[in-house]
């Protein structure tokens, strides 16, 4: 649960943001918003793992059971 | 001290957030929900600690054990519901927070009902 997880989907975002220039440059749009979707989904896994761990420590602290 | 990380990691996350929101919107809120939940982890310990020094003080005054369970079971579900609510309103759809809030108001009266059952039985024990 380190800080470095903020900035790895910082710079996710902004390498797609970067890829997303060059395609739409080279003429291939499609692939750019294909880019885009690729880079929410891979951080979209990390963090529903992040938000399953939060719902389990609370379940445990609170006994919401 | 632990404020001082909190503030700063805080602080540092806005401005990741309004640096990447120009550049791709899409990864602002995804960077809000993970930051708030490490920030989570961090004040966690804290939360053990009351929890422990409560339990005591309960076990002490031999008040019922279980009504205590329910207050804790409250404040768990109003931390959910309002890091729900407010992450729903950050990324610009106030409409949905509603909904969260409201679903939440009602398991939380749900939760309240034995313990309104049990003041009524207190209350009509005095009077008869």
């Amino acid at each position: 649960m380190g800080v470095d997880i903020i900035f790895k989907i910082a710079a996710i975002g902004i390498l797609i943001s970067v890829t997303n220039q060059i395609l739409k440059h080279s003429g291939k749009d499609e692939l750019a918003t294909l880019t885009t979707l690729a880079g929410v989904v891979i951080v979209l896994f990390m963090i529903v793992d992040m938000v399953s761990k939060l719902f389990i420590t609370i379940k445990d602290l609170f006994s919401l059971y | 001290m632990e404020v001082f990380k909190l503030i700063g990691i805080g602080i540092l996350v806005c401005i990741t957030v309004v640096v990447v929101k120009q550049v791709k919107p899409e990864f602002a809120i995804l960077i809000t929900i993970s930051s708030s939940i490490i920030m989570f982890f961090m004040i966690i310990g804290y939360v053990d600690n009351i929890m422990v020094v409560f339990d005591k003080i309960i076990s002490n005054t031999n008040i019922n054990m279980d009504l205590f369970k329910v207050v804790l079971k409250i404040v768990g579900v109003g931390y959910l519901i309002e890091f729900a609510a407010n992450l729903c309103i950050d990324s610009g759809s106030p409409a949905i927070a509603d909904k969260i809030i409201l679903g939440g108001k009602l398991v939380i009266l749900s939760l309240c009902m034995p313990i309104i059952n049990s003041l009524l039985d207190v209350i009509l024990g005095l009077l008869v």
